[in-house]
């Protein structure tokens, strides 16, 4: 016998079944969840309060609680209601509107008057830090012409101007408060709020939490007087064991492969939501292989996106025809698409010269932009060219896109409004400012397009603009369209009322709780 | 006094490890691409909106420049402002940090009795079946990757069973402890194996050593030799290992953080490292070089409480 032995061994075999008593004692059945608080959880973070800081999608979906715009869109047909603005008049050159707004406070009980709407949009439109001026730039100036009534002249006619009145960043702001606190502070920890929501609490990285606003416009909104908890978690399988074990409301984001799973649970409502969300690859058309037209054609044509499509998506979104968004106006449903052609494709290859070259292709971790970036690799590799995958995070991908350091990035972009003046502004344009999303196209022709379709007031005659930037630059592979894809939510049941709009809008005002 | 020397040492060596570590995360975080201007803004904003943003905070100053304010803010006491989030770094790391903190004790709590109960099991008869099994199961425990073993406690102790939450933090004391259960039983079980090996094989060398016969010779009884004699021998060097893991844990809980989805430091750390919110991951190095500092330091005056004979 060793001193081990005896009486030691009892003495180790007390603390373990302490250990194990304290494990029985930590694990009772708890309720999931006080009922007043709804949960709405999201990979996509806030980072600002300012509407007018940030075009990032966490930021975008946080907007729309915080702040009314002139006008809002009805949740059930989408169309354009009057929001602060009670009625408004248009001139007969179409040139003047004229917004008069309702009696309506911010969350502080001051009213909302014409001179915080100029000072709103004066801050989109032409302040330094602004990060999408682009929605107000047919804008010439914007006045109060008194406490009530806002006048926005603009540059010339422009048909979806009131549409472009509404979208994420329009948020109106307090001037008095903004001047009073400053830019940053006025934003930073509770800002003033003209939506059906204000701050409670804000801990960056981690969730924000909303509580109605006492003084919104619209009486007997928010609906619920519960709390909302906008939560911010990058892991997919943590959100959905959330959902799964009741801890949280919504879910956004779910991944594909999860969809099926999350149709068969009883207590959650897996929804498809539509949205103007297109996957397409970016080509680099600053360097070769894709400066040359032949090369891009062939990588167009090596890739058979219905294929890819049905793998990545597991069939719940629609194969992309051409380089805009399918569900908004003037898409051209009858045009074929970039066809599948892989004998073409290496004839076409061949012709161009550039067999064998080196093709970067960016890749961040998400499955999506994973599983894309390894399907697009073996297609091309097939037609000669040699694909290198390099794995970058965001802040990353977005430095090298945005030099036009790389050949092919695979991602998504959503357009706000269904009217496309925006979608080709910010995909296809090469004299917009947004060097046609970092592809560096540039077609003078289609540049001179949109300018067209901007200033065109007749339906028919746009429709016919819009068909064309779409035949031309997916004839010329702008980029590689590659799938329409739907706003997957996962929601429990107790919730009635709650969607995600395709504008990526929570409609949380309209919720409520139900067991 | 050699306590007081001790202490003076280690703050000595502080200022210059910290010294380092900020002059090289500086430099790694600056080289790295990715702007925190783009990111803050997203990706529609114009090249002139990024400028902008850049030349407010000060980004677009060179380098070195750069580095001689933060470092000039830094001996003030001030360890900067978020750039995502525009708030002390103080202030986030002090929200993120309790959590963390709370998983770290929690660990050490739930790690600490078996593992001293399965070292003196093994080192009762070293190579016997109990000790056998205690090494295979130990050796699962370590093999099995934490995301993993992570994403399927939380699969089957909370959504099947739904005895644990699967996530966050809990409010109050009793809540803190259930929240952070499983990603607490996560963490021990790769823990447990490595410090009852270390204690295991500590023990059977010490079952033979001069001092435990001596003892025995003087007619100690078997429980004070144990108690007295070759456990408090035998743990330092699993102490020291145990020192490392806590630093270890502070800084590095990322996976089961993320998994857990726990708001703590590791949360923090991957959230400013991919919106290069420089200053954020600035200050929670030094954050974790500071508390590695004081956790050795910890270990050391507890082995010399030990073992008078270690010498501070």
């Amino acid at each position: 016998m060793n001193s081990l032995s005896g009486s030691r061994t009892r003495a180790a075999g007390a603390v373990l079944h302490g250990a194990v008593l304290v494990a029985m004692g930590l694990c009772w059945a708890v309720p999931a969840f006080a009922d007043d608080v709804i949960r709405v959880v999201s990979p996509y973070q806030t980072t600002t309060l300012d509407p007018m800081r940030s075009a990032a999608a966490g930021n975008i979906e946080t907007y729309g609680q915080l702040y009314s715009r002139l006008l809002r869109r009805n949740y059930e047909t989408g169309a354009l209601e009057p929001g602060l603005a009670e009625k408004w008049e248009i001139s007969p050159d179409g040139k003047t509107y004229t917004f008069h707004l309702r009696e309506a406070q911010f969350s502080d009980g001051s009213p909302i008057t014409a001179a915080d709407v100029a000072f709103s949009l004066d801050r989109i439109r032409s302040d330094k830090k602004s990060a999408y001026p682009a929605p107000l730039g047919s804008v010439e100036s914007v006045t109060a012409a008194d406490a009530k009534t806002v006048v926005i002249t603009l540059k010339s006619a422009f048909a979806p101007f009131l549409g472009n009145a509404e979208i994420w960043n329009m948020g109106i702001v307090s001037k008095a408060d903004v001047e009073k606190r400053g830019e940053e502070a006025a934003f930073a920890t509770v800002p003033v709020a003209s939506g059906p929501y204000e701050v409670k609490q804000w801990k960056p990285n981690e969730k924000l939490v909303l509580e109605p606003n006492p003084h919104y416009w619209r009486k007997g909104y928010p609906k619920s007087d519960a709390t909302v908890e906008l939560i911010e978690i990058a892991s997919p399988e943590t959100r959905i064991a959330m959902l799964k074990a009741g801890e949280i409301d919504v879910v956004r984001a779910v991944p594909w492969t999860q969809i099926d799973e999350l149709k068969a649970t009883e207590t959650v409502d897996m929804r498809l939501e539509p949205s103007t969300t297109i996957y397409m690859t970016l080509l680099n058309h600053k360097r070769e292989p894709f400066s040359n037209l032949k090369a891009r054609q062939a990588a167009g044509m090596a890739i058979d996106n219905k294929a890819m499509t049905a793998a990545i998506t597991r069939g719940y979104a629609e194969p992309a025809n051409t380089t805009l968004p399918g569900s908004i106006d003037f898409h051209d449903k009858d045009y074929p698409g970039i066809p599948y052609d892989p004998a073409k494709a290496k004839e076409l290859l061949a012709e161009s010269g550039m067999v064998g070259r080196e093709v970067k292709i960016l890749a961040t971790a998400d499955a999506p932009s994973q599983q894309t970036a390894l399907l697009i690799q073996a297609q091309w590799q097939a037609i000669g060219l040699k694909p290198v995958i390099v794995n970058v995070d965001s802040g990353a991908w977005w430095d090298a896109t945005g030099k036009g350091d790389y050949d092919a990035a695979a991602n998504w972009w959503y357009n706000e409004t269904t009217d496309p003046d925006l979608a080709v502004r910010w995909a296809v344009c090469g004299s917009c400012g947004s060097n046609s999303y970092s592809t560096f196209y540039e077609n003078p022709k289609v540049d001179a397009l949109v300018e067209q379709g901007t200033k065109e007031a007749d339906q028919a005659k746009r429709a016919e603009i819009y068909k064309e930037i779409q035949k031309i630059t997916t004839e010329e592979v702008a980029q590689i369209p590659l799938y329409y894809a739907p706003n997957a939510v996962a929601y429990s049941k107790r919730l009635q009322g709650l969607k995600l709009t395709p504008a990526l809008q929570w409609t949380l005002e309209e919720t409520s709780l139900g067991h | 006094m050699p306590l007081l020397q001790l202490i003076a040492r280690r703050l000595l060596q502080l200022t210059g490890v910290l010294a380092g570590i900020s002059l090289v995360t500086f430099l790694l975080l600056h080289m790295a691409p990715g702007d925190p201007a783009r990111l803050l803004a997203g990706e529609r904003a114009s090249a002139e909106t990024i400028a902008a943003i850049r030349s407010q905070y000060g980004l677009d100053l060179p380098l070195w420049r750069q580095f001689l304010t933060y470092l000039a803010n830094l001996f003030s006491g001030d360890i900067g402002l978020s750039l995502r989030f525009q708030r002390p770094v103080s202030q986030l790391i002090e929200q993120f940090m309790w959590p963390t903190l709370f998983l770290t004790v929690y660990v050490i709590c739930l790690a600490v009795p078996p593992t001293v109960a399965l070292a003196i099991l093994g080192a009762r008869r070293p190579g016997g079946v109990a000790d056998q099994i205690i090494r295979l199961v130990g050796i699962a425990g370590l093999t099995i990757p934490v995301f993993w073993l992570g994403i399927m406690m939380s699969r089957l102790f909370g959504v099947s069973l739904g005895w644990f939450p699967v996530s966050g933090y809990g409010a109050g004391f009793i809540g803190h402890l259930h929240h952070l259960f499983l990603p607490a039983v996560s963490t021990a079980i790769w823990l447990v194996p490595v410090l009852t090996q270390s204690l295991r094989a500590a023990l059977i060398e010490k079952t033979t050593a001069d001092f435990v016969t001596a003892a025995r010779a003087q007619g100690a009884t078997e429980r004070q030799i144990f108690w007295q004699t070759m456990l408090p021998n035998a743990v330092l060097p699993t102490l020291n290992l145990l020192g490392v893991m806590v630093a270890f844990m502070i800084g590095g809980a990322i996976i089961v953080e993320t998994v857990y989805a726990v708001p703590g430091l590791g949360t923090l750390m991957v959230n400013a490292l991919l919106g290069r919110d420089y200053y954020v991951v600035q200050g929670l190095t030094l954050v974790f070089a500071v508390s590695t500092v004081l956790i050795t330091l910890l270990v050391d005056l507890l082995s010399a409480f030990i073992d008078p004979r270690v010498r501070l």
